[in-house]
């Protein structure tokens, strides 16, 4: 006789519930076993092993019945609440050329060899550390995006990801988003929360680039005030593939982003944006790593960052190029600005070279808001809080005029003002 | 009609200890052109920034006052919106927004949520500042005054000036670094504001600007004060004798910083 976890009690009752297939079931186990073992991952400068970020509740099923108006305005091809998706509506060119889109549920049932081969293989790892193995212990919802080899899409895929905190329960979401040989795919994604009920949130993100594909991968986090969440977003680039990586962390919770590009494949290239803001008494801890395995990959990260209020901004910045990385490049700049006296920030550069023949640099900074340009803005009539946010989007611009799309770049500006607004009336 | 109204004002640096306006008193009305001359280090430009609002000094005593309200106690962007401009000497560099957002937002500031200025009629005027004074539409298209020369920010100045309208603009050292031509598109652009609710302020230490545009009282600034005020021939005296030579006139013990 075996003496049952609860949580393997629960994992067998979805399954059966939820028809899994075995071999699914059998990886949750494994993971499961593993978590006791394993430790939360760690990040220089970003605390946050005690917050409520563990994964502990009964896999939810997630049929809650859903009468958002708000939901009926978004435009997106994909809208996924909690694991329901309730809007799928694909340009033609995506079923002409055979893209795969579906919930996890339906991945498991009619993809089984696309999972098999690419769930938590290479771009992470389920025991990497003991969120992760929480992750596909108690992972219930999620969305597979397979793009066939050489196919490129001229229309931008968007989707909305909605974390349902109506109710007390954990969202534990995976996008496994596969760009095959010489594809290429713009993908836009939205996170956010429904309600407002304290819940953690353990959001594993994995982005396959095979040979030559290039993906634009774009997200706009808006995480809820009373979620914690876990944002792992992991791109694995193999020859000659790309990845365009530009988000914008406009959360109101506390949350840690681990953002890792890992150039794997000669030639492959990384280009990482991120945009921040925290308000209130947010933390928000974000990990930028690019790591270097592939002769003549290029990794370049770029992250601006404002806080508000009380709030907490953590960047750090990784470059890390491995011994056999020859003709490797890794570049960083990390800039928080804070608007307040009690906010805390750090920029936070970190240089791992194994190899000599490479290229690699950084700059970093944290600094306050030049009383000049306030005052000169300020001269002609403009209240401070309308001078502060100009400042903030010049000291944005930077990245946002990097970022690769117009339409995201405008996305971007509309959420950061919107941020900032609200943040700045709790100032 | 406005008046603005300086008086008894002593002034010092926030970070220091010295005062550097000793008691100035001035009154203008609009419709009148004020300049303020003065040799270096007399705190022409210390009470330009007073007036305006500068946080980075500190009012010891005295008043200012628009219409007879006291403005001391505003802070600059309420003092702006009172109707003051000050054209800078330095003004700062602000990328990520252009000059034409800034300056529709810095008019719009000025007016009601149901009374802004809407697009066309902005771009309208716009263009006519622009032609007004030599300037292409790029500029406006560019970052507020990121990469500009010299002479392309005081022309700037006076872009912004000429759209906001204020009641009273304070002119910083408006003619240093230009030259003549550029001089003579600048001065253009403030006799064309000139009109019974326009009044200016204009800080020179030269008076070749004043042949361009016209004073209607001339005040020398010494020590921290004015010791002299008098009309538009002052000016062309003091061209002529220099400051030194007002100051002994005058019997004044003030040390002249370019004096050896």
């Amino acid at each position: 006789m075996t003496v049952q976890t609860q949580t393997a009690q629960d994992i067998k009752k979805y399954a059966q519930l939820t028809n899994e297939p075995e071999w699914f079931t059998k990886m949750r186990y494994e993971a499961h076993q593993e978590v006791a073992d394993l430790a939360l991952p760690n990040f220089q400068k970003i605390k946050y092993h005690s917050w409520p970020i563990n994964v502990t509740r009964k896999l939810s099923i997630g049929d809650h019945e859903l009468n958002n108006e708000e939901l009926a305005t978004i435009q997106a091809n994909v809208v996924q609440v909690g694991s329901k998706i309730i809007q799928h509506e694909l340009p033609a060119e995506f079923k002409e050329k055979g893209v795969i889109i579906c919930d996890w549920q339906t991945a498991l049932q009619q993809h089984p060899e696309l999972i098999k081969k690419y769930f938590m293989t290479e771009a992470t790892k389920p025991t990497e550390n003991r969120l992760n193995a929480e992750h596909v212990a108690h992972l219930t919802s999620g969305l597979l995006i397979y793009v066939p080899k050489n196919v490129v899409l001229k229309q931008p895929l968007t989707s909305y990801f909605f974390q349902d905190a109506r109710v007390p329960q954990d969202y534990v979401h995976h996008l496994l988003l596969i760009a095959d040989s010489g594809s290429e795919l713009s993908y836009l994604e939205n996170t956010g929360t429904i309600g407002s009920k304290a819940s953690p949130a353990n959001i594993i993100e994995e982005v396959i680039a095979e040979p030559d594909s290039h993906i634009k991968f774009a997200s706009v986090d808006r995480l809820g005030e009373n979620t914690t969440a876990y944002l792992n977003r992991r791109g694995y680039l193999k020859r000659n593939a790309r990845i365009d990586w530009s988000m914008g962390m406009m959360n109101d919770c506390n949350i840690v982003g681990d953002f890792d590009s890992e150039l794997v494949g000669e030639g492959s290239h990384a280009e990482v944006k991120v945009v921040a803001i925290s308000t209130g008494d947010q933390v928000q801890g974000i990990d930028t790593r690019v790591t270097n395995y592939g002769k003549h990959s290029l990794g370049n990260i770029l992250q601006h960052g404002v806080i508000l209020a009380r709030s907490s901004l953590i960047f750090n910045g990784i470059g890390h190029i491995v011994h056999g990385a020859r003709g490797a490049e890794a570049q960083q700049e990390s800039r928080v600005l804070m608007l307040s006296t009690k906010a805390r920030g750090d920029a936070n550069p970190i240089l791992l070279i194994d190899d000599n023949d490479v290229v690699a640099g950084h700059a970093a900074s944290v600094g306050r808001v030049d009383e000049q340009k306030m005052y000169y803005l300020m001269s002609r009539g403009l209240d401070k809080k309308t001078a502060e946010r100009l400042v903030i989007r010049g000291f944005l611009g930077p990245v946002l005029s990097a970022l690769p799309s117009k339409e995201v770049r405008q996305i971007l500006a509309d959420m950061i003002e919107r941020k900032l607004v609200n943040g700045q009336q709790d100032e | 009609m406005s008046t603005l109204e300086v008086k008894n004002l002593h002034v010092k640096a926030k970070e220091e200890k010295k005062e550097i306006l000793t008691g100035v008193n001035l009154k203008m009305s609009t419709g009148e052109i004020h300049a303020i001359m003065g040799p270096n280090g007399t705190g022409k430009s210390t009470l330009s920034e007073s007036i305006m609002g500068n946080p980075n000094y500190e009012i010891l005593e005295g008043d200012i006052l628009i219409n007879g309200q006291s403005i001391v106690g505003l802070p600059v962007d309420q003092r702006a919106r009172a109707g003051l401009f000050l054209a800078m000497q330095y003004p700062a560099e602000i990328p990520g927004i252009t000059n034409a957002e800034f300056i529709r937002a810095a008019i719009n500031s000025r007016r009601s949520e149901d009374d802004q200025m809407s697009i066309p009629e902005f771009l309208q005027k716009l263009d006519r500042t622009l032609k007004t004074l030599d300037m292409t539409e790029e500029m406006s298209e560019r970052y507020l005054n990121e990469g500009f020369s010299g002479g392309e920010k005081k022309r700037n100045e006076i872009l912004q000036l000429m759209m906001i309208e204020p009641k009273f603009a304070i002119l910083d050292e408006i003619d240093s670094g230009l030259d003549i031509d550029a001089l003579k598109v600048v001065s253009r652009g403030v006799n064309e504001m000139r009109g019974p609710e326009f009044g200016s302020l204009i800080i020179t230490h030269y008076q070749r600007l004043l042949n361009y545009i016209k004073p209607d009282v001339v005040h020398v600034m010494m020590g921290g004060k004015i010791v002299k005020s008098g009309d538009a021939d002052l000016a062309v005296k003091l061209e002529d004798e220099g400051y030194a030579g007002l100051r002994d006139e005058l019997g004044l013990d003030v040390k002249l910083v370019d004096e050896e």
